[in-house]
């Protein structure tokens, strides 16, 4: 059984535009998703689906094997925790520690609980010392973080981000991407998330979905996807920088192994290296 | 009038042995100073009880650190909705009094009596009273201090609520504010200016209070599907951590409401007249 999984899941706008077309997607315990896609592909409203936000035109999204119903709307919404692009959105409390509490609150946990989960939250996104700020003295970054620890504080299943790194500067990203990796490899959460920078997914996911028009384009491990530049063109994107620099060298008669990731690509460099020296 | 809450804001983290007190000490004071003055009836009593809770009032800003020209400020921007209501009692007889004297008779049979400006000079001192108080209050306490003091002495948590997102929300329009309007100097628009027409200055102004509400009712259903991705239900209400009082907040909690309830005590039974 999946944790999530929609089928045919189609959602029209209320003006008539289609959001959604047939969309087929699994999450499976444990995994590491990245959805790619250009702006208006769908992404958003595909995650807005996960946890009953938006109802399906027609299809089904089951959660754990069952569909979303106004009865187990809570549970679904404690299980998967959806992550929104812009933080301003998220962070609704006057200060950080009561925003992050807000979740747990709901949950209806005593106080003890509530502040053990906030103080273990913001520990884990390195924010535990700003717990009495205010959310607009906080940067762009930090407020993401908040956001995140806002969620994790509910311990859902499934974490589901929109455009993590939107807005966020490169040491921003590198923190996100190493926290989002400990938080499927730590807490064996599982991690749904969207982005434009390609770069970025390897990094992070092991599985990728390529959407464009409201439908489900392609999907596949790094290789599948990352090696059909047709494919990515077509939903205009483009190469992570790693294939792209070893593709460009392969063109000057380097022979070196393709790579994704930052890792794999330092193996690859000192293997090719070695080889030839 | 947006920046001003910045300016307020900016006051409230300062550092002061006013500053530090714990919310409650200062919402419990304040409000017993404002039911003391409220409380005294309508009678020349008033100078005198007004006078000595002024006095305190000016020992605690003095102690707060602030200086002068933000409570002058704050209260110039207050004195307005007040002013409005006292001038017009001068005009007017009231059921204080049984007999006026009119000292000031204008056209159209309108009369300044003796007995209504007293009675509008004694309801300048009630106010004045109360609105120095919350200008201390406000001036001394952040907002989500004041919240959680509130919710704390027990304010209905459905209030803290949405108190607490009315709070959060103000600072978000008020840098949407600041960025529009930005915006629109980047461009070289002053809707004061005489040198584009004023049909097309009123236009753009409307559009962009246009734009401001379609993005605050945007802003509020992201917001709304935020918080119901975290369980929000009719049962929601915002975390206040419990925290008892240290020795010094309940040492001045003590001193204050002495002071605040034996003023008006001693002026009425005449032990006290400053005035």
């Amino acid at each position: 059984m999946h944790l999530i999984e929609t089928r045919d899941l189609t959602y029209v706008y209320p003006g008539g535009v289609t959001g959604l077309d047939g969309v087929n997607f699994i999450a499976p315990r444990n995994a590491r998703i990245a959805v790619i896609g250009a702006n208006g592909a769908g992404k958003s409203t595909l995650f807005k689906h996960f946890n009953g936000i938006m109802k399906p035109t027609s299809g089904q999204v089951l959660v754990h094997g069952e569909p979303i119903t106004r009865a187990n709307i809570r549970e679904v919404r404690k299980m998967v925790g959806v992550v929104f692009q812009n933080a301003d959105d998220q962070i609704f409390s006057p200060t950080v520690e009561q925003d992050v509490a807000f979740g747990p609150t709901n949950l209806g946990l005593d106080e003890e609980t509530v502040q053990h989960r906030v103080q273990e939250a913001l520990r884990m996104v390195g924010m535990e010392d700003r717990a009495t700020r205010v959310p607009h003295h906080l940067s762009g970054g930090e407020k993401k973080r908040v956001a995140i620890a806002g969620i994790i504080a509910m311990e859902p299943q499934v974490l589901v981000l929109d455009e993590p790194t939107a807005g966020l500067d490169p040491q921003g990203v590198s923190d996100l991407v190493g926290f989002i990796n400990s938080l499927s490899r730590t807490y064996g959460m599982t991690v749904i998330f969207s982005t434009h920078d390609v770069s970025l997914v390897p990094e992070i996911a092991e599985y990728v979905y390529v959407m464009g028009g409201g439908k489900i384009v392609a999907r596949g491990n790094m290789s599948d996807i990352f090696e059909k530049d047709e494919l990515l063109t077509s939903v205009r994107l483009d190469l992570p920088c790693i294939p792209k620099l070893i593709r460009s060298l392969w063109e000057h008669g380097i022979e070196i192994d393709m790579a994704y990731t930052q890792k794999d690509a330092e193996s690859a460099f000192l293997r090719a290296f070695r080889g030839s020296g | 009038m947006i920046e001003d809450l910045f300016l307020i804001e900016k006051q409230t983290y300062r550092d002061s042995f006013i500053h530090r007190l714990d919310a409650r000490v200062k919402i419990i004071i304040s409000f017993a100073a404002i039911i003391a003055m409220v409380a005294v009836p309508y009678s020349t009593t008033v100078y005198s009880v007004g006078s000595l809770l002024i006095i305190f009032f000016l020992v605690l800003w003095v102690f707060s650190r602030l200086p002068p020209s933000v409570y002058i400020w704050r209260l110039v921007m207050v004195l307005p909705f007040g002013i409005f209501i006292i001038v017009a009692q001068i005009f007017f007889t009231n059921p204080h009094y049984a007999v006026f004297h009119p000292i000031v008779t204008l056209p159209l049979n309108i009369h300044i009596y003796a007995e209504s400006v007293e009675f509008a000079t004694i309801l300048l001192v009630k106010f004045l009273v109360c609105i120095s108080f919350i200008i201390l209050l406000s001036s001394t306490t952040k907002m989500q201090d004041l919240l959680e003091g509130a919710g704390r002495l027990g304010f209905p948590p459905e209030f803290s609520l949405i108190m607490g997102l009315m709070i959060r929300y103000l600072f978000v329009f008020a840098y949407m504010y600041r960025k529009v309007t930005e915006a629109l100097e980047t461009r070289c628009f002053n809707p004061l200016s005489r040198e584009i027409p004023w049909k097309y200055r009123i236009r753009m102004l409307g559009y962009t209070i246009g734009t401001m509400f379609v993005r605050a009712y945007e802003q509020g259903e992201r917001t709304y599907y935020a918080m119901l991705c975290r369980g929000y239900d009719r049962d929601s209400r915002l975390f206040i951590r419990k925290k008892p009082l240290v020795p010094g907040d309940w040492c001045f909690l003590v001193c204050g409401m002495v002071v605040v309830v034996a003023a008006p005590i001693l002026v009425w039974f005449d032990i006290i007249r400053l005035i």
